[in-house]
């Protein structure tokens, strides 16, 4: 078969949901675009830090030690006088950046691994699903919390943690699309007109398989800025002075009764960042499955 | 039906066995000679001599390899050695805190199906209605609020604030079961509150997708009224990717007791678990992980056995 | 006598977030004690959902009925109660589906969904309904019925799923049974064998059945009289010879010029319609059909047709029939 015949066929898409109806359908839910608009406010929290801030998050001032919220600290101040607020704001820098980053290095490493699993199957695939099955025999939290300790405290470490055990999620999902899409006729179609392994792989089979993903990654965002501050509350993670929610809440913890807002605060920030993200995957799901868009169809 | 609880068992003994392996490897990732890090605690230790002896009596100067060929030996046989920190046989620490943890699991796994199982239902036969979003976005909530911050709260609200609940600790059931009862309510509801929002989104969908076949429709038009309709055929194939997710969640359980333990000062299996961490206890740690992950590949196979019994299809196409 | 059935400007319509679909818009017709009436149309005209609206068991949302009467037995059923509609369905009215591989309940036995309705209807014990259940598979020439009876659906063959489904809709021994697309879903041999075994089953019970379909050769072998449907109305109604012998609309006119016959001349072309069959959410004025009408003329395009008497029992809705 000549190549010409091969790139005549055109990638097919199984769900003929373009982007646009995708952006449709999710900011049709409140709850989504709930989520849109607290993940776009947390991050320029993140990036605008330094304008937001009213003070230098780690300017001690010992006049000022556990006061609760006045004008002048909106949130009150901390153990050894730093701004909570202050700290706070910066402390997105920590959870966005860490989760933003995990979560890239696990999709990579997952879905590359799942889609070989997937299509080549045989070896492969039996080597790459026992890891997965192994790992994903030991809940995530003490995985995290043993390999994190081991690796030491730091940003990088954390993501590298992370990273490392996180992406077994993924690869399943991504093993599961492959082999349903890789049965469908338009995949023969391709093969029998010539085309190469790779080329069906990412042109053809590839796109059709997102679907989950992204509905997957969305979710992992919260999951894993979820695990950061669990970390950080257990002491690992990143260090002293860099301010995180998970350390701010662990340090507040002990004056509770004092000064509540010094815990309560930050956790209801990681809520938000969480539930921001659970609410945009929730309204992907819907938005991009084709059963429940055929909704308002009449039936024959 | 013999053939596949045949198979999957064989399976479990193989995973296990890998699993093992891969928790040896993990553990010894840890840096620290935990040797030392015991002789800090405790000045009696701190002798050259006596370190390299309880170096040589817990087999840490030997070869990685056959570290692990002993180790795997020993834990078959029951022999776990004792906790480098404490010097107590770590078999004991773990019957002593196994039912602690028991009894939580068992009140999470309450709180979640109280919860789940009703709003689950009930947002499937209002959906889209007012009430269906309110739990919607609860159960979402439910998912998202990190177990910490909850047991702050709560703790603020209910033991500081009103106290109504101990703030912490722990009191066995047959020393005062009242006492007890109070202690594990905060602590089992965090655990549960996380599933509940898990399983109530599960139930949603799984009842939702199979009120969409045709089956339905059928049963509909021979008459029968909606609450039969429910009961009789809707129930059982809407349950079935359910008992998935309650297998899926136990691994959230464990997560959760580690956390909330540790909160609430409560000794059990999480407590002990985390303290390991962070002594680098090796003999401790390793027991602690490898039945963590026990505890889920058990799960995990009697939820697939539940399945086979479930559902007729599987039985015949396994 | 008058009818068991009687349709009177039924209208049903789905309220879509694309807009209004008028998927059934006011139909009338009678069904009489054993008679066999055929609802014959293309996919996506209308018929199924008709057929759904008897039983009055249209998802709502999005759907719902909002006109028309519709007298089974003497009563309005749309007047009836939920409660009262259950009595109705399964027991005097019982309704057999198209796609028999996912009209069954997986994890219940055969035996106990043929038995549900006698239960429900007949107040029958487990014990007494499954005796008659091995009776009904016996009906329904289903071998070995006394083993089958704890067997599950996934066991069966399409073509033996479906004589199930007959089995259950008889077992009350309903007044009327709707048959929507019976057999669709099967091979050739097997879709022969089930009709002739509903024409048997329903002579023997003196059931009336109403066989929706969109392949005319079993209206003009089973069907005693004959709706076409398109687009949501009835545009044809009349006995099955007079339709088939002397079809008045166009439409009908071009679905028996499209069937092909085994005694054609091999070389003669098959003729389809021209054209699609019309979007619910923009239907053309005037006659529905006129854009793919090669009769068609000004005043097709401007005023929708009725039902027109042409000759006793055979009316049309074409504007042709009226000079």
């Amino acid at each position: 078969m000549s190549k010409k015949t091969e790139e005549q066929i055109e990638p097919r898409r199984i769900s003929r949901i373009g982007p646009k109806a995708i952006l449709r359908g999710v900011l049709k839910h409140n709850l989504s675009r709930a989520g849109i608009v607290i993940i776009i406010l947390l991050a320029s929290m993140a990036v605008f830090a330094p304008l937001l801030a009213p003070y230098d998050p780690n300017a001690q001032d010992l006049y000022q030690v556990l006061t609760g919220p006045s004008t002048d600290h909106w949130l009150g101040t901390d153990n050894v006088g730093r701004d909570l607020l202050s700290r706070v704001i910066y402390g997105s820098r920590v959870s966005l950046t860490v989760g933003f980053f995990s979560v890239f290095i696990s999709v990579c490493i997952g879905v590359v691994l799942g889609l070989i699993a997937g299509y080549n199957g045989g070896v492969a695939d039996m080597i790459i699903m026992r890891i997965v099955d192994t790992f994903m025999c030991i809940p995530f939290l003490p995985f995290v919390l043993v390999l994190a300790a081991a690796l030491g405290p730091g940003l990088k470490n954390i993501i590298l943690a992370l990273a490392v055990l996180g992406w077994t999620g993924f690869c399943r999902i991504m093993r599961g699309q492959v082999l349903m899409v890789r049965e469908l006729p338009y995949v023969e179609a391709a093969r029998a007109a010539g085309a190469s392994g790779f080329r069906i792989m990412f042109k053809h089979l590839f796109p059709n398989c997102l679907a989950p993903i992204i509905v997957a990654v969305t979710i992992s965002l919260g999951g894993f800025i979820m695990l950061e501050s669990t970390m950080s509350f257990f002491g690992l993670g990143v260090q002293p002075p860099t301010p995180s929610w998970g350390k701010e809440l662990r340090t507040g913890y002990s004056y509770l009764e004092t000064v509540p807002l010094f815990s309560i605060a930050p956790g209801i920030l990681i809520t938000l960042a969480v539930l921001a993200f659970n609410f945009l995957g929730d309204g992907l799901r819907d938005a991009l499955d084709p059963r429940l868009r055929g909704e308002g169809k009449k039936i024959k | 039906m013999r053939k596949y609880i045949i198979e999957r068992l064989i399976y479990t003994v193989i995973l296990l066995f890998l699993v093992s392996i891969l928790i040896f490897a993990l553990v010894r990732l840890l840096p620290g000679d935990p040797i030392a890090a015991a002789a800090m605690a405790n000045t009696d230790l701190a002798d050259k001599r006596i370190m390299a002896d309880l170096r040589a009596h817990f087999g840490l100067d030997r070869p990685v390899h056959i570290q692990y060929v002993i180790w795997l030996k020993d834990f078959i046989r029951g022999e776990w050695g004792k906790s480098i920190g404490s010097g107590e046989p770590v078999m004991t620490m773990f019957l002593d805190r196994l039912p602690v943890t028991i009894e939580l699991f068992l009140g999470a796994t309450f709180w979640a199906f109280l919860i789940g199982f009703p709003v689950g239902i009930i947002g499937a036969l209002r959906r889209n209605s007012k009430l269906d979003a309110f739990l919607t976005t609860g159960s979402i909530v439910g998912v998202s609020i990190p177990a910490f911050w909850e047991g702050i709260v709560f703790i603020y609200v209910f033991a500081v604030i009103l106290s109504l609940f101990p703030p912490s600790g722990y009191v066995r059931f047959f020393e005062s079961p009242w006492e007890n009862i109070l202690s594990v309510i905060m602590p089992t509801f965090i655990m549960g509150t996380g599933s509940a929002g898990l399983l109530a989104r599960f139930v949603r969908s799984s009842f939702l997708e199979v009120f969409s076949q045709d089956f339905i429709r059928t049963a509909r038009a021979k008459g029968a009224k909606e609450p039969r309709v429910i009961r009789k055929h809707a129930f059982k194939p809407a349950m079935l990717p359910v008992a998935t997710v309650i297998g899926l969640s136990w691994g959230y359980l464990v997560s959760g007791a580690f956390i909330v333990e540790f909160m609430f000062a409560i000794p059990g299996l999480g407590r002990m678990g985390v303290d390991a961490v962070f002594a680098r206890d090796f003999p401790v740690l390793q027991v602690i992980l490898v039945m963590v992950a026990l505890n889920v590949i058990l799960m995990n196979l009697f939820v697939d056995l539940v399945y086979g019994i479930l559902d007729p299809r599987v039985r015949v196409n396994r | 006598m008058p009818p068991l059935l009687e349709i009177k400007s039924l209208s049903t319509h789905f309220f879509t977030d694309d807009g209004l679909v008028k998927a059934v818009d006011r139909i009338s017709y009678d069904i009489h004690e054993g008679e066999t009436v055929g609802l014959v149309g293309e996919s996506g005209c209308g018929k199924s959902v008709s057929a759904l609206s008897l039983l009055r068991l249209i998802p709502n949302p999005p759907g719902k009925i909002v006109g028309g009467k519709i007298f089974f037995e003497g009563r309005d059923l749309l007047k009836l109660t939920e409660d009262e509609m259950c009595e109705v369905r399964g027991n005097k009215m019982a309704m057999i589906f198209q796609e028999p591989m996912n009209s069954l309940n997986p994890v219940r036995t055969i035996g106990w969904q043929i038995s549900e309705p006698l239960e429900i209807h007949l107040g029958m014990s487990r014990e007494e309904g499954l005796k008659k259940c091995v009776q009904l598979l016996t009906d329904v020439k289903i071998p070995e019925p006394a083993t089958r009876v704890n067997a599950y659906p996934h066991l069966f063959s399409g073509g033996m799923r479906q004589r199930t489904m007959i089995a259950m809709g008889l077992g009350c021994n309903p007044r009327l049974i709707i048959a929507d697309e019976p057999t669709t879903a099967l091979d050739v041999t097997t879709q022969a064998q089930l009709l002739e075994l509903m024409k048997n089953l329903t002579r023997d019970y003196q059931t009336a059945l109403l066989i929706i379909t969109h392949n005319l050769g079993i209206v003009a072998r089973y069907a005693d009289r004959i709706n076409v449907m398109y687009a949501g109305r009835i545009i044809e109604k009349g006995t099955a010879v007079d339709i088939f012998k002397n079809p008045r609309h166009p439409y009908t006119e071009g679905l028996m010029a499209s069937v092909p016959r085994l005694d054609y001349d091999i070389k003669k072309k098959l003729v389809p319609i021209e054209g699609q069959p019309p979007d619910f959410l923009n239907m053309p004025k005037g006659c529905s059909f006129h854009p793919r009408c090669v009769y068609v003329f000004d005043r097709c395009r401007v005023e929708t047709p009725e039902l027109i008497p042409i000759f006793e029992n055979h009316e049309a809705a074409c504007w042709r029939n009226v000079k």
